[in-house]
């Protein structure tokens, strides 16, 4: 009845293209700015379906879909993971019919 | 009923037994005295369709390949079954080598390739076994070689192991692995029959496809045409999986009631138990209610009927089956089969497993049950094979016949909803 106040959750695709293009560091590096974050989790996600856009990086319940993610851009994404301003220069790029069928499926807990 | 496949009433068919029969008669007269546009004229007229699962006019592979101009082209007999409970091509390579090798001699003297490939799963020792003496019966007797039976027609055949995935058996991807790469699926188009192996045209054709041609190159296309249907011509070969009382490869002529492969051949599920729902075409295709036991056998019949014949393996599953035990393990196997190669497939097939993983554990809710649909929709002809579409079929046919054994696990956010 009354709705827990969600984390906010950083998932990071961990598939074969992803990984290829470095998703596995990012992943670590989210990890270990984020880690004892009071309220954040960073998870692997299976596929977001933007392989060619890869590594993807989406901030969850904020629709902030993340891509060509950098190691560079990790401070950025911890930062708006935190509470900080989203990342506007990686939002670009992916199929918006995509990030929208991402966010319904995230919406409908297949997290 | 006519045969043109299971000839044999003892065991494997042996070189003489075959020869006595007529066997290598069609590849003799053709290559001595025969030119190869009457071979591919008998073949486009007989109305073969490729038995591997797509249906496709082999005829009109054939001509594409022989119009492409070439020096050198290539066929490929298509053994690399993989497909769940399929095992029609292994049954037919073991017991009528003979009938393939002279049905891929055929082909090649149709299209004017000179070498020929016999494509088979790595894990059918005992299919290449029987081939590699298959080929040095054929060779001995002086029907492969450079002068095919005296002709000036040279052919070399070799044998080539396929990698036991399920994708290694699309055409491309054998292309890819007679080519010493990963068998995985090549963008298309060039399809092989024009840029194949080496660029080059190549025909490829399944295990049961080829083993039809020697008859219909023999006796004619009016005599093939003959059995089956107008659409669908001749015999195809139905594989029964366990749990009726009979399971096994039957040959039956297209246009058969289903209710006679269940009932006459398979003699009905196991203990008699009533049939609920029926998978007539392999993973790949839709499930069907027992009203559909009164369609023929025939590739439009099951396509109008919203399924596909696909290669022929059947399942009938008995009252009480979970239908959501029975789409989770599909989605399992194309989750797993999935090569990689294109993102909206692994995006497709991880998703549909997820979410049918959630309906499982009592945890989807009815929207995340809804996702299906679009999941599937956002994929649609994004692969370079047909494996993406693949997954679709089984699920939304179950979803729309048995509603309500998904509906008994959906949730509506607390606990799992009551039946």
């Amino acid at each position: 009845m009354f709705e827990q106040e969600k984390a906010r959750l950083v998932l990071v695709c961990q598939n074969v293209d992803c990984l290829a293009r470095g998703a596995d560091k990012i992943i670590r590096a989210l990890e270990e700015r984020l880690s004892g974050e009071e309220g954040v989790e960073v998870k692997p996600y299976m596929c977001f379906g933007a392989c060619q856009d890869g590594p993807n990086v989406v901030v969850y319940p904020d629709r902030a879909f993340y891509s060509h993610v950098q190691l560079a851009d990790v401070d950025d994404i911890a930062n708006h993971a935190k509470g900080g301003p989203a990342v506007q220069r990686l939002e670009e790029g992916v199929d918006p019919s995509l990030k929208a069928l991402i966010f319904e499926l995230l919406d409908a807990g297949l997290v | 009923m006519e045969r043109i496949l299971l000839t044999s009433e003892a065991g494997p068919e042996r070189f003489a037994d075959y020869e006595r029969q007529g066997g290598y008669t069609a590849w003799r007269r053709a290559v001595t005295e025969g030119r190869p546009e009457q071979v591919l004229a008998e073949i486009v007229a007989s109305g073969l369709r490729g038995r591997g699962g797509a249906a496709f006019p082999v005829g009109k592979k054939w001509q594409i390949a022989a119009e492409t101009p070439a020096e050198h082209k290539y066929v490929v007999c298509n053994g690399g079954e993989d497909e769940p409970g399929s095992r029609k091509d292994r049954f037919l390579l073991e017991n009528y080598p003979h009938k393939v090798l002279e049905g891929l001699l055929l082909a090649a003297y149709a299209v004017g390739a000179h070498e020929a490939i016999l494509y088979v799963n790595h894990q059918y020792q005992q299919a290449q076994a029987a081939l590699e003496q298959a080929l040095a019966e054929a060779r001995a007797a002086g029907y492969i070689g450079p002068r095919a039976c005296g002709s000036d027609f040279a052919i070399a055949v070799r044998l080539h192991a396929a990698p036991s995935t399920y994708v290694a058996g699309e055409d491309s991807a054998a292309v890819n692995s007679i080519e010493g790469q990963p068998a995985k699926p090549r963008q298309k188009p060039p399809y092989p029959a024009t840029a194949g192996i080496h660029g080059r045209p190549t025909v490829v054709n399944n295990v049961e496809t080829l083993a039809n041609v020697p008859a219909i190159v023999r006796r004619g296309a009016a005599w093939f045409r003959s059995i089956g249907t107008t659409n669908s011509p001749g015999t195809m070969l139905f594989t029964v999986l366990e749990g009726v009382k009979r399971p096994g490869i039957y040959e039956l002529p297209f246009g058969t009631p289903l209710r006679y492969l269940y009932e006459a051949c398979a003699g009905g599920l196991a203990d008699d138990r009533p049939l609920k729902a029926i998978l007539p075409g392999g993973p790949s295709s839709g499930f069907l209610t027992p009203d559909a036991l009164d369609l023929p056998l025939d590739y439009q019949a099951f396509r109008e009927a919203g399924s596909a014949l696909g290669c022929g393996v059947m399942t009938f599953y008995p009252e009480g089956t979970d239908m959501v035990d029975v789409v989770l393990q599909i989605a399992e196997f194309f989750a797993r089969e999935s090569c990689g190669q294109c993102p909206k497939c692994q995006f497709e097939t991880q998703q549909l497993l997820r979410i049918l993983q959630l309906v499982k554990a009592g945890k989807a809710t009815r929207a995340a049950l809804a996702m299906v649909d679009k999941v599937i929709e956002q994929s649609r002809g994004q692969g370079w094979c047909s494996l993406i579409n693949m997954p679709g079929p089984p699920l939304t046919s179950a979803l729309r016949l048995f509603p309500e054994d998904f509906a008994r696990y959906l949730t509506n956010g607390g606990s799992p909803a009551a039946r």
